[in-house]
């Protein structure tokens, strides 16, 4: 018997749209409402301050703006937050598998957390205003404290993923959780949770039945929460400096997708910035609805950017080290080049009469199990499209080379076979599949690849860290 | 001591039994209180009763959201890979749990709004058919990872319903129950005739459970035996109840409630047990990383703190009520 089996999972296909647009998409909402909660919380902790010291409009600010607050985070935050959880499963059980087996406990902690924010939010939100002042700031205290507990707790496991630290020497859970990108992805998630706060209490104010005058006031206060951009630099710098050297040159020009969207959350958030720190506390500008919503928008653009970015810099890893996208220990992939990618999959295809040989339809195995999870046949980084030029030979290196014809490849999992049915089958889908395919599967091709296999072995590109 | 004694670590198993109970009671009152709000629009008869569940739902609907949570953590460690694949074989359809969810939060505070009788029939009626959705996605994925049998078939044939025969008795049984624990609860923020109702309507669940469980019986659904005798304390809490519920609707504001409250609970966890007793033997050996893993004593110190700040957070608001 197997010493550790490979766990196999029915594989789900989303046609046309990459997984990890569908985890992207999911993530990024849940981010950003998440964050917004965090910073709107205390936000609403320093205005309720103020309106207890007798700044005008405050108390009004507090009791009107907290319901969207609530009902936002509370709700929308938390089910994305499960959705989260479900598409993770759908796009790579066993990474959240090793995640949770990991890190359970502080899972657990962070549910404390989060139970304690959800029960003191709808206390505010539901007796706010027959509660003594004492207690209001108590409550939005422990609103706010709560919900960045919750963010301190997910972060530090999110952050292994990209660099596990200390936890690969054998270093343990806490080496593992306190990891290099821990702080800066921390104080880089607070900044833009202040920020969105602040942007979105700027949309709220403006919605007010207010004199302008008073209007203005509010902003001027409101927009202090988004100093800490300022500093978004500096954690972002700091974050590009310890993340693995392969991972920072892709974003930094080794991958053009990659890159832009470092661009685009970089430009994005400078122009936040400048407008908030220059315009707003500076030259203490006035700001309206319409800019305040673009300035919003703008932000949910940097948030998307930065989370499609995290996802990225990760490949081939889904645990740097440990886990690859493939859903593959690095041990397995050196098994596999002996027993076949698929030979153990105990999934056949959902579409099997469409093949019109065996060898394509284990060609489409082998790219369901190995290709999959960051490419699909025709849609979003489409193999037939990325391939479509190349000669059979030129396919049959590049995939036996997989590794090095992109280091965030992680190396080709199978055998000489697995390599040939693969080819074969892309080639089928690039003719549009026809209805009659001839066998390849002469000794001397089988041989060739092998020796491409042999020669470029099985270790990745990358550095574990 | 059984069910304590299998493979996973006992801890694991129990947080996910008391966490899985505590779910269930939230639950019970979202989806029973929606249903039973919606019935009262329609006869026009909006009683008191309704007008407090409509109030509290959202909140309620809160609980059992954060409430699901934690037994959702452990059942991973119990039963991932078969959980996982039950995920990944309903796919979409699983997803669309969230979607229903979010809506049926929305329609819940529509319901509570000042909006006329048509609009809130009709909140009330999508949060019941949302509620239901999700209780029955639960109540096929719960069989589904246990069905190795038919994975690799449904997946081949692309179905994403499960359906199995046993489903749908199980799912009435579970109707039933939520029935008589939104009762339960509800029956605390009541008094007098409306107590009275409620113990014929936490009666009712429980004459709807007994059925279910025979034509569950009937279909085959898994059962172990007694399940070393958890089933006859079930039935024993059971009867409690029922005696408990009968002294109610004597004496509406006597002790009986809190008769019915204990006898419940009991009932409550007893049933958890026995529903556990035939997929124990499906635990997966647990594995060195999860078993390893550190940070209990920090999630203990938590969890001790938490439930201090949330007993805080309780004594302030009814403070300020009174
Ligand atoms: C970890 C994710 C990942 C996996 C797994 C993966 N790829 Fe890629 N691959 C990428 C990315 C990202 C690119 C870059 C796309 C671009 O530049 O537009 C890429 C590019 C390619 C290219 C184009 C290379 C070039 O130089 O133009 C080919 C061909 C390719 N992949 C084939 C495969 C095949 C075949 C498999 C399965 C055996 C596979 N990939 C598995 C992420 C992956
Ligand atoms: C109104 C919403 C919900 C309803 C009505 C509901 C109902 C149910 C029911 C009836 C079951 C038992 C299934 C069975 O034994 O056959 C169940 C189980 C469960 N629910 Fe919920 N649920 C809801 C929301 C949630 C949410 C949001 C979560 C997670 C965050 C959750 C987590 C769980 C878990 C982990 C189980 C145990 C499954 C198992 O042991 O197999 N539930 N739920």
């Amino acid at each position: 018997m197997d010493p550790s089996p490979i766990p196999y999972y029915p594989v789900n296909e989303f046609g046309p749209l990459m997984k990890g647009l569908v985890i992207g998409g999911v993530g990024i909402l849940h981010v950003f409402l998440a964050q917004f909660a965090i910073g709107g919380g205390m936000l609403l902790y320093y205005f309720e301050r103020l309106a207890q010291a007798g700044v005008p409009d405050t108390r009004k600010f507090v009791d009107g703006y907290f319901k969207v607050l609530v009902l936002v985070s509370f709700v929308v935050g938390a089910l994305t937050g499960v959705a989260m959880w479900f598409t993770t499963i759908q796009v790579g059980a066993r990474t959240i598998g090793i995640m949770l087996d990991e890190f359970h406990w502080l899972w657990a902690t962070e549910w404390v957390w989060f139970a304690i924010e959800i029960v003191a939010g709808y206390a505010f939100y539901r007796f706010g205003p027959q509660l003594d002042d004492k207690t209001r700031r108590r409550l939005l205290l422990i609103y706010a404290g709560a919900s960045w507990m919750s963010l301190f707790w997910i972060n530090g496991i999110l952050a292994w993923q990209l660099t596990p630290g200390g936890w690969l020497d054998g270093g343990g859970m806490w080496a593992g959780f306190f990891n290099p990108s821990f702080w800066p992805s921390l104080l880089f998630r607070t900044a833009v949770a202040a920020t969105l706060g602040a942007l979105v209490a700027c949309v709220v104010i403006n919605t007010m039945d207010l004199e302008r005058a008073a209007k203005a006031a509010l902003i001027r206060r409101a927009s202090r929460f988004a100093a800490p951009m300022a500093l978004m630099p500096v954690f972002a710098a700091w974050f590009m400096a310890v993340i693995p050297a392969d991972s920072r040159q892709w974003l930094m020009g080794g991958s053009m997708p990659m890159t832009m969207f470092v661009g685009v959350a970089a430009a994005a958030s400078t122009l936040i910035g400048g407008y908030v720190v220059v315009g707003l506390i500076v030259k203490k500008l006035y700001i309206n609805g319409a800019t305040a919503t673009m300035l919003l928008a703008l932000a949910f653009g940097a948030t998307a950017a930065g989370e499609f970015v995290r996802e990225g810099a990760r490949k081939p890893y889904t645990v740097r080290g440990v886990l690859y996208s493939t859903s593959m220990t690095p041990d397995e992939v050196t098994q596999l080049r002996k027993d076949g990618a698929v030979t153990k999959d105990p999934y056949p295809l959902r579409d099997e009469a469409r093949y019109p040989t065996a060898q394509l339809r284990h060609g489409a195995k082998v790219h369901r199990a190995l290709c999959d999870a960051c490419h699909t046949v025709h849609g979003a980084n489409a193999l037939v499209e990325l391939t479509r030029t190349w000669t059979d030979d030129q396919m049959r290196l590049n995939v036996s080379k997989l590794q090095r014809t992109k280091g965030f490849m992680p190396p080709f999992a199978g055998n000489a076979a697995d390599v040939e049915a693969l080819v074969q089958f892309l080639r089928w889908e690039t003719a549009g599949a026809p209805a009659s395919w001839p066998i390849s599967d002469t000794p001397e091709t089988l041989a060739q690849i092998a020796t491409w296999l042999d020669e470029v072995g099985t270790a990745p590109m990358g550095d574990a860290r | 001591m059984w069910p304590f004694s299998g493979e996973g670590p006992a801890l694991w198993l129990a947080l996910y039994l008391l966490t899985f109970a505590l779910h269930a009671v939230f639950v019970s009152y979202v989806l029973a209180g929606t249903a039973y709000a919606f019935v009262q629009s329609l006869r026009r008869a909006d009683d008191a009763i309704a007008e407090r569940v409509r109030d509290r739902l959202p909140f309620m609907l809160g609980c059992g959201i954060t409430a699901g949570v934690a037994p959702l953590l452990f059942l991973q460690l119990l039963y991932q890979k078969r959980f996982y694949t039950a995920n990944l074989l309903m796919g979409p359809r699983w997803g669309a749990v969230v979607p229903a969810l979010i809506i049926g939060f929305y329609a819940l505070y529509l319901a509570k709004a000042k909006v006329s009788l048509r609009v809130r029939r009709l909140a009330l009626a999508t949060g019941t058919l949302c509620f239901l959705f999700v209780a029955w996605s639960w109540t096929e994925i719960d069989q589904l990872m246990q069905a190795d049998a038919v994975w690799r078939d449904m997946y081949a044939a692309g179905k994403r319903i499960y359906g199995a025969s046993a489903i749908y008795p199980r799912l009435l049984l579970w109707l039933g129950a939520m029935l008589s624990l939104f009762a339960i609860v509800a029956s605390w923020w009541a008094s007098g005739p409306e107590r009275r109702k409620l113990a014929v309507l936490g009666l009712i669940g429980r004459a709807v459970s007994v059925g279910a469980a025979l034509l569950l019986v009937a279909a085959g659904g898994a059962t172990d035996g007694n399940a070393h005798g958890w089933l006859y304390l079930l039935v024993a809490a059971l009867a409690v109840e029922a005696a408990g519920w009968v002294w109610m609707i004597r004496a509406p504001d006597g002790p009986g409630l809190t008769l019915v409250t204990g006898a419940g609970a009991a009932a409550l966890v007893c049933a958890t047990v026995v529903r556990e007793a035939p997929r124990l033997a499906l635990i997966e050996p647990a594995r060195p990383e999860a078993l390893e893993a550190a940070g209990f004593p920090v999630f203990a110190a938590t969890f001790v703190l938490g439930v201090a700040v949330i007993a805080w957070i309780w004594r302030a608001i009814s403070d300020a009520k009174t």
